[in-house]
């Protein structure tokens, strides 16, 4: 077992868990925090992404015990009380979410994406989307989302 | 997953002596082949000997011709990096084209260029670029490291503390994305040095490889139409569902073209 | 919930074999293993035999073959992934450790993976009662009028075409908790599902159960696209753990898993041949389906690729004679179910191919040889000679939007600057037409209901698994009623067993359910109307309504909907409370859609320069969920044309394709945009006029995308490809035509 303590949305957690128990079970089913999607078992979907010390990882790929004394934030920690994080508005705005299994993961990982290039290309935001598959949408939306959060974000 | 133990380390010497007495632990360093290959219970190790934060593994620094780099330094740290930008350009890209952002921002270079996937990135660049892989009890030269699929010099116990890479004139990578998986169906990695060229290809084999016929055509002239006669042979090609040997070996050298005119733009 | 324990199921991993011997208990030694449950289980309970959705009767009287499949596999097992064992424990970690111990025997038996292989001469049969791998043989059209008018032919253009078998892939495994409550005997389900009715009526026949007995919790749904069509073994072998053990069950899915068990989708083998006359009208045409069906029918597998296929076989073209001819085929592969379309993108694919085939071999424009043969809006209502009765639409008007938009004309510049790069561009046209508004359930409800504080909310049981009826539901409701949108709220899983309905599936939820959400809202200002006047204090003769209001015609007394059902909160139920009911007939969406590519011939990579989608799908509520529904069929559609495909070792019978690192998945930049523009004629089969929307993308962009990749090699050669139009394919296609034009050359 291992002693895990970490800072998720600004809140800080205690939790002693299996040694084996990924990041992900960590936050799904110790502290309930679910809006982090789990679409695979081989690191490819990105459902799972959220962001560890201001970086998108995919806390499917993460053991719990690895993630201690980490700065997490997941998708519920993104929306300022009722303000949506611009990219949450922008892919309400854009209708860039069908079923939202893939959107919270989406999400974190634009939120990376534009953090390190505010300004990105059709090509950029095609390579920063590598690792997040959605069935529903297509990604045309998606990709409009992700330039207009950028323009709001400047 | 298998029951397993996780453990910290709090120095190299602390975590290879526990290798030592735990034969069956593992390193642990990003995890992006690893943890994977956990989950779907294809490997059963003890203990996962976590690497990640040895200070004496990482670093990035230019000195006396040589890009040196921690074995821990995460891939968007390299391709970020403005030493690495500045002096191997080439490498800072190929680190820009592993896997996807997620990948990037967990995943090291010492647990690629250890884990030698045939299809991993870096070791084209490992050993393009001449390098010298420097573990916990010696230097091995790339082209004595990589000893094909998923094969290594490396032996029990060792473990990458940085690799050194050969400073060249200039260097490209191109890189045919595999259609599903996003690892490199073929890369190729040119590197120009005042004593030659070498030319490494990844994901076309069972292992990163020289082309050798082409450094030999390179040396001559450095020109894509130096590559136009070369055949590749395609009989020692990998061949699976997705594409056949022959049209590896067409990848191998259309990538090939494209890193070198890439390079002579430079 | 409290007491909750998990399963983890054993799955086959031989695709084929006898179950020589199992013991289960050393796993039931092992630690938390609360129970372990075999096939003798599932044959006890009497688990075994799953409904089919088909009233399908083929020539002799004869009904499809539906061979028992114990919900674990007694005896036999049939395909790589098929569930053998469940163990059932405290922790999913510990029912999965305990999976490993247990012991089994297998007898491997020869496996066909393909449909070739499974018709093949001497093939090992898969049941018992289907010595020769067909479950049901169907033939639809007049096989007389076909054989007589293609000898009076001038050509006759001939496709060979693979529909190929894809893994559904909605981004949400599937997760089931199944709880037994002895006191009730009923069971309660939290699942995932395209519709609770449809659902439970499956489960209700699987187990024998009446439907009363189970009931269902339904929540958001991480898509379907049909694989959530089908109730499951798993659904079935939870309830046994949950009665047994007296304790909720929980399973949860891993991709692996998913990969290996949810249902398929596609995999029709199709060959079709059409007779022209000399100027290219067509005379008749003749199709031979194979329908892989893989190691069980499911209940929605085959009627799709039966129903859906024959109601559009003639395509949106007058087609004097028609035949076709269906297999259903089983296979040592995971069973297939209906796939976004089911049946209707196939359908779609061969016609389009062998059209743009007839076109190329006659040297006719493609659009030219479409725009002859289309029915024309005269001729509708349109009856084909194999049952489908279109309503009316404009496919000559579609056509000319898309050439416009797309700049059919200008092609041959946009080719000429390409070859000026080294890339060879092509463009690909698809017309194409599907049946949708047919559902199981024989009629669609929904409930407008108002609660204590006159809050209205709209009660459907057609589940949404991102087709936005929350959005586009309340929107009929609130056009019709005049309030504002914010005032309809909406459930769709609360009262499962009050409301009947179809669930999402086959492009019919605006159609079917959408329609009875304007049905309602007449009905409730019907039945508001004397209560409006009860409180204006008129006669209701002397009351109007329009834009949300009650009027009075004289005297300027007016009061709002919203303020009388206000008024009226206090009386429960609610006197403004409304229960609508209604069928559809079926109705026909179509469209024209234009595609370019650019191909590279060095790597035989494929670029999608352009795309444009003229879409009638009658009626359109809300444009932007549309276009959403659109951009993500033509995206699932490049998918499958593109890579997506689940291949079997032809030996083995093992899934080669059983992650994502092995299946393609269309990532963001396949397409770059899709340009749409909607040329609505409304239904005459529906109140709304809509025709639906949700299978038009993926049914159009099959063939589209195959035409222009087709016409950006013909010039080199190439003969007729076929799906996946991988980098590889495509550059050892070029490669063959070039060694063809050396040895001509020569």
């Amino acid at each position: 077992m291992s002693k895990i303590e970490l800072t998720v949305n600004g809140t800080k957690h205690t939790r002693e868990v299996e040694d084996r128990t990924l990041l992900v079970d960590l936050l799904r089913d110790h502290l309930g925090l679910t809006g982090t999607h789990i679409g695979c078992d081989t690191s490819q979907c990105g459902c799972c992404t959220i962001h560890i010390d201001g970086r998108a990882i995919k806390s499917c790929t993460m053991l719990a015990a690895q993630a201690h004394g980490a700065n997490i934030v997941t998708i519920e920690g993104m929306a300022q009380g009722e303000e949506l994080h611009p990219v949450q508005q922008a892919f309400t705005d854009c209708h860039a979410l069908q079923c939202g299994f893939c959107t919270p993961g989406m999400i974190m990982a634009v939120a990376a994406l534009l953090k390190d290039n505010p300004n990105p290309t059709d090509e950029e935001i095609y390579h920063g989307l590598e690792g997040n598959l959605c069935r529903c949408t297509g990604y045309i939306n998606i990709v409009k989302a992700v330039k207009q959060a950028a323009q709001t974000m400047k | 997953m298998f029951e397993l133990s996780y453990l910290k380390a709090k120095s190299l010497s602390e975590a290879t002596s526990f290798l030592s007495t735990h034969p069956e632990a593992k390193f642990l360093s990003g995890g992006m082949t690893l943890l994977p290959t956990l989950k779907q219970r294809l490997a059963r190790p003890t203990h996962l000997v976590d690497v990640s934060a040895l200070a004496e593994l990482g670093g990035i620094e230019a000195k006396g011709g040589q890009l040196v780099i921690g074995a821990i330094t995460k891939h968007y740290e390299v391709a970020a990096s403005a030493v690495v930008r500045k002096v191997i350009p080439a490498l800072a890209y190929l680190a820009h084209q592993i896997g996807d952002q997620q990948v990037r921002n967990r995943g090291t270079l010492g647990g690629s260029v250890a884990n030698n996937d045939p299809a991993a990135d870096y070791p084209s660049a490992v050993l393009a670029l001449n390098a010298r892989i420097v573990t916990n009890k010696r230097e091995i030269a790339a082209d004595e490291f990589f000893q094909g699929m998923f094969a290594t010099a490396l032996e029990d116990g060792e473990i990458i503390v940085r690799v050194q890479f050969e400073v060249p004139r200039r260097a490209a990578y191109e890189k045919f994305r595999h259609p599903a998986s996003g690892y490199a169906m073929t890369g190729v990695f040119i590197a120009e040095f005042d004593t030659g060229t070498r030319v490494a290809v990844t994901g076309a084999g069972p292992g990163v490889f020289r082309w050798t016929d082409a450094e030999a055509a390179l040396a001559k002239q450095l020109a894509p139409a130096s590559l136009e006669p070369l055949v590749v042979d395609h009989t020692n090609l990998n061949q699976d569902i997705h594409a056949s040997q022959e049209y590896r070996a067409n990848l191998v050298k259309v990538m090939a073209k494209r890193a070198l005119q890439k390079l002579l733009n430079t | 919930m409290p007491g909750q324990l998990h399963a983890a199921f054993l799955r086959s991993d031989h695709a084929h074999a006898d179950i020589v011997s199992m013991n289960t208990a050393p796993a039931l030694a092992r630690p938390g293993v609360q129970a372990v449950f075999a096939g003798s289980d599932a044959r006890a309970a009497g688990y075994v035999r799953f409904p089919l959705m088909s009233n399908f009767i083929n020539r002799n009287g004869g009904a499809p073959i539906k061979s028992d499949r114990p919900v674990l596999a007694h005896g036999k097992v049939r395909f790589v992934g098929e569930l053998v064992a469940m163990v059932v424990a405290k922790s999913a970690s510990a029912a999965q450790d305990a999976l490993d111990a247990i012991e089994i025997e297998y007898r491997d038996l020869p496996a066909a993976a393909t449909i070739n292989d499974a018709l093949a001469k001497g093939a090992q049969p898969l049941h018992a009662g289907v010595p020769d791998n067909r479950s049901f043989i169907w033939e639809a059209g007049d096989a007389d009028a076909v054989a007589h008018a293609f000898p009076g032919a001038a050509h006759v253009a001939r496709i060979d075409v693979v529909s190929t078998r894809v893994v559904a892939s909605p981004m949400e495994p599937r997760a089931y908790l199944v709880s037994y409550d002895a006191a009730s005997d009923c069971y309660d389900f939290h699942t995932q599902a395209q519709g609770m009715a449809m659902l439970r009526w499956q489960l209700a026949q699987l187990t024998g159960l009446p439907e009363e007995k189970l009931r269902l919790h339904l929540y958001d749904v991480g898509g379907s696209f049909g694989q959530r069509s089908s109730a499951y073994p798993e659904h079935a072998a939870l309830m046994m753990a949950s009665k047994k053990l007296g304790r909720p069950v929980k399973w949860v899915s891993t991709r692996s898993e998913g990969f290996l068990s949810d249902a398929h989708g596609r995999g029709i083998q199709m060959s079709g041949q059409l007779a022209l006359d000399k100027d290219g009208n067509f005379l008749a045409a003749r199709y031979d389906f194979k329908c892989d069906m893989g190691a069980y029918l499911t209940p929605t597998g085959c009627s799709g690729h039966l129903r859906n296929v024959a109601a559009c076989m003639t395509g949106v073209y007058k087609t004097p004679a028609l035949y076709g001819d269906f297999s259903l085929v089983h296979t040592n592969a995971a069973p297939i179910a209906a796939y976004r379309g089911a049946g209707r993108p196939d359908i779609a694919y061969v016609v389009e191919r062998l059209v743009d085939k007839a076109a190329a071999d006659m040297n006719i424009d493609r659009a030219e040889l479409r725009r002859r043969n289309f029915i024309p809006m005269t001729a509708f209502p349109y009856t084909s000679m194999t049952g489908g009765v279109y309503e009316l639409s404009d496919f000559a008007g579609c056509l000319d939007k898309a050439l416009k938009a797309a700049d059919w004309a200008g092609f041959a510049h946009r080719r000429a600057a390409a070859a000026r790069t080294g890339k060879l561009r092509g463009i690909g046209i698809g017309t194409v037409i599907e049946g949708t508004g047919l559902g199981r359930s024989p009629s669609d409800q929904i409930a407008l209901e108002f609660d204590a504080q006159g809050k209205l909310t709209l009660c459907t049981a057609t589940l949404s698994s991102g087709q936005s009826h929350e959005t586009t539901f309340t929107q009929v409701v609130a056009q019709s009623l005049g309030v504002a949108h914010e005032f309809v709220g909406f459930c769709s899983s609360r009262r499962d067993n009050e409301i009947l309905g179809n669930g999402s599936g086959g492009s019919r939820s605006m159609v079917g359910a959408g329609s009875v959400c304007q049905i309602a809202s007449q009905k409730l200002i019907a039945q508001a109307l004397p209560l409006a006047a009860e409180a204006l204090e008129v006669e209701p003769s002397q009351i109007k309504f329009a834009h949300g209001v009650f009027n009075a015609n004289e005297g300027g007394k007016s009061i709002s909907l919203e303020a009388l059902a206000r008024r009226l909160a206090g009386t429960h139920p609610h006197p403004m409370n409304v229960l609508a009911e209604s069928s559809v007939g079926s109705t026909y969406p179509n469209g024209c859609h234009i595609a370019e590519v650019e191909i590279d011939p060095e790597t035989g990579v494929t670029q999608v320069a352009s795309y444009f989608a003229a879409d009638d799908c009658g009626v359109v509520i809300n444009h932007s969920i549309v276009e959403g529904q659109v951009h993500g069929g033509v995206m699932q559609g490049a998918g499958q044309v593109f890579g997506e495909h689940a291949v079997y070792d032809r030996g083995s019978g093992q899934l080669l394709t059983g992650s994502f690192n092995d299946y393609y998945m269309p990532r963001a930049g396949l397409i770059p945009e899709i340009r749409m523009d909607e040329h609505p004629v409304p239904s005459t089969a529906n109140v709304l006029g809509a025709k639906g929307v949700g299978e038009s993308g993926c049914t159009a962009s099959l063939p589209t995308l195959v035409s222009a990749v087709m016409d950006a090699l013909r010039p080199l050669g190439v003969p007729e490809l076929d799906m996946p139009l991988t980098p590889a394919k495509v550059w050892h296609a070029i490669q063959d035509a070039k060694a063809q034009q050396k040895v001509k050359a020569h």
